[in-house]
């Protein structure tokens, strides 16, 4: 019984192997040739700006705070109009995992995760990237949504200027 | 002492305890805004409720409101309580901006919390919000009004536990604005105080502004470095700066607030100019080789001229530790010549105070339940602010509160003032031991009289006084009226302010050794050859810096050991960078003898906004990170006298050979501190007339401790820069009008230091008859050493 089984084992392979022969090949010659991953793929990061072009990320950390293995650093600054920015920005690809939990934490659709996951680098300093390394000239995936226009610090619009607000109210006024 | 039952679990807790605290007890926390310790309740936010089952009190209440009372029942889980605090969260939220990413609270935020705690998840209000304008508060603090959940908590702490007046709530409905009536710098030099106060992110720190968020930053419990009182402080650090300090909470010191000086002044650490390197006769070198040179120059220097020929000067800048080792090694050397105030005054004063204080020592806390407290010669908002705040308290439970000062002394609270001339201060002193009035005339002896009755019927009375105007005379007579007017039932406390926070750990160490004026005139002579500096710049901190820069150009030998750029640290033959308070652990002893641990924040290093520029961090990669070189100044002397390099075996051998240090290798940064029962030595007799002369036609004039900012630590702190003011002087309108010189008018000051230009400011507070001059760093005013007396000339050079 055993000695057929194995026989069997043995042959059954080659069998398959041999069929194989004459179907279409699967495997792509990269880098001659190139596979497009679906859009949603998570490979290099970029920093996405708003609708009006201005720079999205408002330095708030949390995209820091979220990556698994700290490749995040940035110092956030003030600008002259009260904008909260990045004076500067980086990301240690040599370090990143591609997890995208970094875009999932960001509050301002700025960090993004893209499908481009030609990388790879001998030289380890060439990955550590800056912001002006990462920030695109476009929205990525969502043309729509600007920070500014939806949280109360009259960056975007004037102060109770945004489409859910009202004021700023008079605190000395009389009337009840 | 009620008991009461809370979710089942039964607790016993101190009478007048409120069942938020009670619950506290039994780790139970309550979602809670307007509730804090030191604030206590006020019932605004209606957070805090809880369901009342049983007992005394039943229904749905306010935890916070309600007291403790034997057989309550009382349920946080009951689903009506959960129902209300999630309604109450909700409300808070309506107009809530939303804005996390972009507030500076974020991460810290009590508000955060509470809607989470409170379990409001989901935001069901469509409406418009309501928003508000800021107002620009000054250097400080930055407003964002339409964060705010109208808790009150900065309100009652600015103006009910800070005594300021300038900051309050306007409005009415949904209209409640903080802030200043009109747009303007807050004036309270406790204005900090709101931003750990406000639970929400409508005042944050303006310094620290879209600096870090928490959980970047490296914190660990410390001590302020700015004055004797030793406040609980926990800085935070990133990027190898120090980017913010916040109050710590110590209930025996300064309870939960500390001042602005201290909350800001921890720029000292970044200072750009702060030396980092090594150096042997104006060469960079290796840490190790500094010190091999530093204890071989001075070995040889002993064995040539006798270890007399070497002088070795400690400061209150410096650890205890480190303190010890310079102790250790002064005598490994044999020389006698050791001291740790360059400012004879000073010096003079803290030993006194340590060889007398005993049980006469009084805490802040002490301070805040004192029925009577008698300030000589003593500026609390100049000298340590936050004594101000203890006496405010002590004034708001009740107790009285007299200055006696040459000064027009501000507090924040009312007081009665006697102005009188410095000299006199220790007359009064004495006069009131001996109940012998009769050297006083008129007004102040009716002053006198009046406080001698009060001594009379206070139970708690303390007298404070300031090394400055007292000096060691002063400090022993302040001592001596303590114990003549102590009974058996009625204890009198003292407390001094001294200039540093380890200056009673240098006067405990220092023994009977000479005073620093003795020194420099062994220096002058030549029969001193070297000196060793450890953290301090006798320079710029002797009682007269120009007769002290001219005795120590006569030096063979400095050897200096600091963490900023002074001057001895410039000239220095030897240097030998320590590390800042926010860099390592020690501790400090503060002014009633309370020895205190810190640990390290963080380590040593060019912070990163300096060596990128602003931009992002050089792209260069080093093993070691630049400007790491500083060390303690503990673990600096520890490698020089070939000892064990690590603090837990430092402190134990400090405790195995001084007897009256033992506990020092039990306490922690979180705790209390220790006072130890060590006793100092007087200093030796000799103080030196305070008056230089020099310039004939002569008017008075008494140099003082400026305002915030006037420290040199406060001084290096860019925060505080916007606080230090044009060079001034203070005059009593009677002398004014005399001189022909009216509040606002320039004026050209003359000392022995030379010309000046200053305005005239005037208080009709102070003693008439002398002219009152801040030391103001980098100003003309910097060599008015606070204590000091000149001789100067004043003349008008243009109006108001
Ligand atoms: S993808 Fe993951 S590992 Fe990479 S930066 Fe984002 S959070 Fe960090
Ligand atoms: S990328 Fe997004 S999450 Fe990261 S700092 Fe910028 S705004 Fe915040
Ligand atoms: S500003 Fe802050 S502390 Fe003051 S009432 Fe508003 S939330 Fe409370
Ligand atoms: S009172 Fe003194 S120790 Fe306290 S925070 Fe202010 S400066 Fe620091
Ligand atoms: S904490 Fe009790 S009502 Fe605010």
């Amino acid at each position: 019984m055993n000695f057929w089984r194995d026989i069997k084992g043995t042959l059954q392979p080659f069998w398959i192997t041999l069929g194989y022969l004459f179907k279409k090949p699967v495997t792509i010659q990269y880098p001659e040739e190139k596979r497009t991953p679906p859009p949603r793929y998570r490979a290099r990061i970029v920093l996405t700006r708003n609708p009006d072009g201005s720079e999205r990320c408002v330095a708030c950390q949390l995209c820091s705070a979220a990556c698994p293995v700290d490749c995040i650093s940035m110092q956030a600054a003030e600008a002259e109009d009260g904008r909260r920015y990045a004076a500067w920005f980086r990301i240690n690809f040599a370090r990143c995992i591609f997890c995208g939990l970094c875009a999932e934490a960001c509050p301002t659709m700025a960090i993004q995760t893209t499908p481009d996951y030609e990388i790879c680098n001998r030289d380890v300093l060439k990955l550590v990237q800056e912001k002006e390394d990462l920030l695109i000239d476009g929205c990525g995936k969502d043309d729509e949504y600007n920070y500014y226009e939806h949280s109360g610090v009259g960056v975007a619009n004037e102060r109770g200027g945004n489409e859910d607000e009202y004021g700023p109210v008079d605190p000395k006024a009389l009337l009840p | 002492m009620p008991k009461l039952t809370i979710d089942n679990l039964e607790v016993t807790v101190p009478e007048g305890t409120n069942v938020l605290e009670a619950a506290r007890e039994l780790d139970i926390v309550i979602p809670h805004f307007c509730y804090h310790e030191a604030l206590g309740a006020v019932g605004s936010c209606r957070l805090c409720a809880m369901m009342f089952v049983d007992g005394p009190v039943t229904g749905l209440q306010m935890a916070c409101m309600v007291e403790a009372q034997d057989g309550m029942v009382v349920s946080s889980t009951d689903p009506d309580a959960i129902e209300l605090r999630e309604h109450v969260i909700e409300w808070a939220m309506t107009n809530h901006p939303h804005d996390c990413p972009v507030c500076d609270e974020g991460g810290e935020c009590q508000l955060q919390e509470m809607t989470v705690a409170g379990g409001h998840g989901v935001r069901r209000y469509n409406g418009k919000k309501c928003t508000f304008t800021n107002q620009d508060l000054g250097p400080f603090v930055q407003q964002e009004m339409n964060r705010c959940i109208t808790c009150y908590r900065c309100v009652r702490t600015y103006r009910d536990y800070c005594g300021g007046t300038d900051y309050g709530v306007f409005g009415s409905r949904n209209r409640i604005q903080y802030g200043r009536f009109q747009e303007g710098t807050l004036e309270s030099p406790f204005s900090g105080n709101i931003i750990d106060a406000c639970p929400t992110g409508v005042l944050t720190s303006k310094p620290f502004r879209f600096k870090t968020r928490l959980w970047d930053l490296q914190e660990a419990p410390s001590i302020c470095p700015h004055c004797s009182l030793g406040c609980a402080t926990i800085p935070g650090g990133r990027y190898r700066e120090v980017q913010r300090v916040k109050a710590g909470i110590n209930r025996e010191t300064h309870g939960f607030f500390i001042c602005d000086r201290g909350r800001f002044g921890y720029d000292h650490v970044n200072h750009q100019e702060r030396p980092r390197q090594a150096r042997v006769d104006g060469q960079p070198v290796a840490v190790a080789a500094a010190l091999t040179a530093a204890r071989e120059r001075v070995a040889g220097m002993a064995r040539e001229h006798g270890p007399n020929s070497i002088a070795f000067l400690g400061s209150s800048r410096a650890s205890f530790e480190g303190s010890v080792l310079l102790r250790d090694w002064a005598a490994a050397t044999g020389s006698q010549q050791l001291v740790y105030e360059a400012h004879q005054g000073r010096d003079h004063a803290a030993r006194t105070l340590a060889a007398r204080l005993g049980e006469h020592g009084r805490s802040l806390e002490d301070l805040r339940q004192s029925d009577l407290i008698v300030l000589f010669g003593a500026d609390p908002l100049a000298e340590g602010p936050m004594l101000a705040l203890a006496i405010r308290q002590a004034v708001r439970n009740g107790g009285k509160v007299i200055v006696i000062d040459p000064r027009p002394v501000e507090l924040p609270c009312a007081a009665s003032h006697l102005p009188l001339a410095m000299e006199r201060l220790t007359d009064v002193l004495t006069a009131l031991a001996q109940k012998d009035l009769h050297a006083f005339d008129n007004h102040e002896h009716a002053f006198l009289e009046n406080l001698s009755e009060q001594f009379d019927s206070a139970q708690r009375p303390v007298l404070i006084g300031g090394a400055d105007l007292l000096g060691g005379k002063g400090v022993d007579a302040l001592c001596s009226t303590a114990a003549q007017l102590s009974s058996a039932e009625c204890a009198v406390g003292v407390m001094t302010m001294l200039a540093g926070p380890n200056s009673y750990g240098g006067a405990l160490l220092a023994g009977d050794g000479p005073d620093f004026d003795t020194i420099l005139d062994a220096i002058q002579e030549g029969t001193i050859r070297a000196l060793v500096c450890l953290e301090s710049d006798p320079f710029r901190e002797a009682m007269d810096p120009s007769r002290a820069q001219a005795a120590l150009g006569h030096l063979e030998l400095l050897v200096s050991f600091d963490a900023t750029p002074g001057l001895a640290a410039q000239r220095a033959d030897i240097f030998l960078p320590t590390r800042a308070n926010a860099e390592m652990a020690g501790s400090y002893m503060n002014n009633e003898g309370r020895l205190q641990a810190f640990q390290a924040v963080i380590d040593p290093g060019l912070p990163i906004s300096e060596t990128g520029a602003g931009n992002h961090p050089p792209r260069e990669f080093f093993q070691t990170t630049p400007g790491s070189a500083p060390e303690a100044d503990w673990w600096l002397l520890a490698e020089l006298l070939e000892r064990d390099t690590t603090l837990a075996a430092l402190r134990k051998t400090i405790e195995q050979s001084d007897e009256c240090f033992v506990g020092l290798s039990a306490i922690d940064a979180e705790s209390t501190g220790l006072r130890f029962s060590a006793q100092g030595s007087l200093p030796p007799a000799a103080e030196q007339d305070l008056l230089q002369t020099g310039v004939t036609d002569a008017l008075k004039l008494l140099a003082i401790t400026g305002p915030v900012g006037s420290h040199w630590l406060a001084h290096l702190s860019s925060p505080l820069a916007a606080t230090q003011p044009k060079p001034y002087v203070v005059l009593h309108p009677e002398q004014a009008e005399k001189l022909g010189l009216s509040a606002g008018d320039r004026a050209r000051l003359t000392t022995h230091f030379g010309h000046c230009h200053v305005v005239i400011r005037t208080d009709e507070k102070m003693v008439n008859g002398l002219i009152l001059a801040p030391q103001l760093w980098d100003t003309a005013l910097e060599g008015m050493v606070p204590g000091s007396m000149l001789d100067c000339q004043l003349e008008k050079e243009g109006k108001a």
